[in-house]
């Protein structure tokens, strides 16, 4: 379970342009379960999914994935931490130029002491689940915003992480794209994993099973199902 | 962990292939600096190791007389003198100069033949023909370089031409070789007597005497020479050179020369500063950008550091490899043409010989210094930076 405990987010804290991006976020994910943050654009919906994957570090509040508080960890134990737990699809979809779709599918191996061969049918199967399997070996920039965004969740899942967290998954993605992606996810709830997803608007909240509205940087309200 | 050094090693071989043109830049800014640097050291060195073996024979002390603050012959008179002072043990006459063959300048010793302190045999080993009889006059032995640019052979005459204008010949009875090829190779070497005669230089005065010393232990060495130096430069008109005072001429010669040296430290630096330039400014936010994406995708910071120092150090090798590599083709296949006679300046008296190149350990460790050490400064201390704010940040201020 990952929850949070008046978790707050300040930027530029004491300077002239200080923004209180989240404010006192009390959140609850249950394990296996899809938990979505609706909100419009710059409600803080980035900054709490950031916090909680550990990018960013909390102005104040607690973070607790099951029952332990992993806020205080020091950057080593962070990125130990992301590397053992999270998997992260992120809005601007964040793939490496020059690389093609396999290899950076493959990238988060090279932090994990595994020999990257064995892995390279697995990623293969990924991409196939994912429509990609004849894309596999196209550079990123020869795929389509769709095709990139469904590489990008293929490589966060390349290493089985418990804890998926989707930044605006489906923002710069075509109809099919979205379809497929929207399908996996549902696959991979079935499968156990935690998934935390934002988006700005409410075509991901029927896959949810529980929903919290986001404004102006606080949780207005949740709901279940 | 053998994996995942791998996999670092893996990633940082990958960068170098992905960021095709910032490789470039680095690689070619980088080569050139450590050929130039490369290609200058070795030459300097090996002109400084050259001077120090011409010394190998030389006497400890060489006295000259002065004359209006200039230098001028010295009295034969000095050696009664020199001989009586504590710790002396030889003292030898020297007469040496100029002359001229064809437009050529080479340098004529006369030795003295019939109480040589030094073996003529070992400090000048012949290659062909015999050496100078004290018997016969109107003959010589020749450098192996003044016997390649006159074509002279053993039994052939040379001509040479006085200050006065007058063609003196010359029976070349020897050649001889050295380990020191630039300092001696263009000798003529004759005896006292025809030396004497070839540059009128009356009985009775000499252009100077070579002092030796008595052998002692190396701890007392400097002490004796110091106290016999001292001696000897109470004597009126005259001035005493040390072996070290020579050898040190040689050395601010070149290093004078390698003024030329600053030159390639420019190069050097202005090379860092392109690949600093290129690191921080034309891929900086691409950096920064991937430092916080590789985070996130779960690397710590010493991973990114792992992965730029392996980075830099294949490229500041590489960098470093090519450089030197050239360096010495440059100097040793090429001659190195241009910088020889920056460095070296007496190319149009001489023009045949080689450049005397030396490799050491120490100018190929520095100049790798010169390719790793900037780039690691570029690279990774920008990227540990990077590393230390959270991804998301990172990240973001990439993108902004």
């Amino acid at each position: 379970m990952i929850e949070t405990v008046n978790l707050k987010k300040i930027y530029n804290q004491g300077k002239r342009f200080q923004v209180e991006a989240v404010i006192d976020a009390n959140v609850v994910a249950e394990n296996g379960e899809i938990t979505v943050f609706v909100g419009p654009s710059g409600c803080g919906k980035t900054t709490l999914m950031s916090m909680v994957g550990q990018l960013l570090t909390p102005t104040k509040g607690r973070i607790l994935i099951d029952n332990e508080d992993i806020t205080s960890y020091s950057d080593g134990w962070k990125a130990v931490f992301r590397r053992e737990n999270v998997g992260f699809i992120f809005q601007h979809i964040n793939l490496l130029p020059n690389l093609n779709a396999l290899e950076n599918v493959m990238i988060p191996l090279m932090s994990h002491n595994v020999n990257p061969d064995e892995f390279r049918d697995p990623a293969l199967q990924l991409l196939e689940v994912l429509g990609l399997a004849e894309r596999a070996y196209f550079g990123v920039e020869q795929l389509s915003g769709g095709q990139q965004q469904r590489v990008a969740v293929a490589r966060a899942l390349i290493t089985k992480p418990n804890i998926i967290i989707a930044d605006e998954p489906l923002t710069f993605v075509d109809k099919e794209s979205a379809k497929a992606i929207t399908d996996y996810f549902g696959k991979l709830r079935d499968d156990g994993k935690t998934m935390l997803i934002s988006s700005h608007v409410s075509n991901l909240t029927e896959l949810a099973d529980k929903t919290y509205l986001m404004k102006n940087g606080r949780i207005d309200e949740s709901s279940a199902g | 962990m053998k994996n995942r050094f791998r996999n670092l090693a893996n990633y940082a071989l990958n960068c170098i292939k992905r960021y095709k043109v910032r490789t470039l830049v680095i690689i070619v800014s980088l080569s050139i600096a450590a050929f130039i640097f490369a290609s200058v050291s070795f030459m300097k060195e090996g002109l400084v190791r050259e001077g120090e073996l011409s010394l190998k024979y030389a006497p400890d002390l060489t006295v000259q007389g002065m004359f209006a603050g200039r230098q001028s012959l010295i009295n034969t008179s000095y050696i009664y003198y020199i001989q009586k002072t504590l710790g002396v043990k030889a003292v030898e006459e020297r007469i040496w100069g100029y002359g001229n063959i064809g437009n050529t300048l080479l340098v004529i010793v006369g030795i003295d033949l019939d109480n040589p302190v030094v073996n003529p045999a070992s400090a000048y080993p012949l290659v062909s023909g015999s050496f100078l009889d004290s018997q016969e006059n109107n003959s010589v032995v020749i450098g192996k370089a003044v016997a390649d640019l006159t074509g002279a052979r053993v039994g052939s005459w040379l001509a040479i031409l006085t200050e006065s204008n007058q063609v003196r010949q010359y029976k070349v009875r020897g050649v001889f070789s050295s380990e020191s090829s630039i300092y001696n190779a263009d000798m003529i070497l004759m005896s006292e007597n025809d030396a004497r005669l070839f540059f009128g230089i009356p009985e009775g005065k000499v252009t100077d005497l070579l002092v030796y010393t008595e052998d002692v232990n190396k701890a007392y060495y400097v002490t004796q020479l110091n106290f016999v130096a001292r001696e000897i430069s109470e004597l009126p008109n005259v001035r005493v050179l040390t072996k070290d005072i020579l050898l040190k001429a040689q050395e601010t010669t070149y290093g004078a020369r390698s003024g030329f040296f600053s030159i390639t430290w420019f190069t050097v630096l202005v090379s860092a500063a392109i690949v600093a330039f290129n690191q921080t400014v034309v891929v900086g936010h691409e950096s920064k950008f991937e430092v916080g994406l590789l985070k996130a995708l779960g690397f710590s910071t010493s991973d990114i550091i792992q992965v730029r120092l392996i980075e830099s150090l294949i490229l500041g090798v590489l960098a470093g490899s090519i450089g030197i590599a050239s360096g010495i083709f440059f100097d040793t296949v090429l001659g190195a043409p241009v910088f020889r006679d920056f460095l070296l300046g007496w190319a149009v008296l001489y023009p045949a010989f080689s450049v005397p190149v030396h490799i050491s350990l120490q100018t190929v460790l520095i100049t790798y210094a010169i390719t790793i050490v900037p780039l690691l400064f570029a690279t990774v201390v920008p990227s540990w930076l990077n590393a230390t704010v959270d991804p998301d940040l990172a990240m973001r201020g990439a993108r902004a």
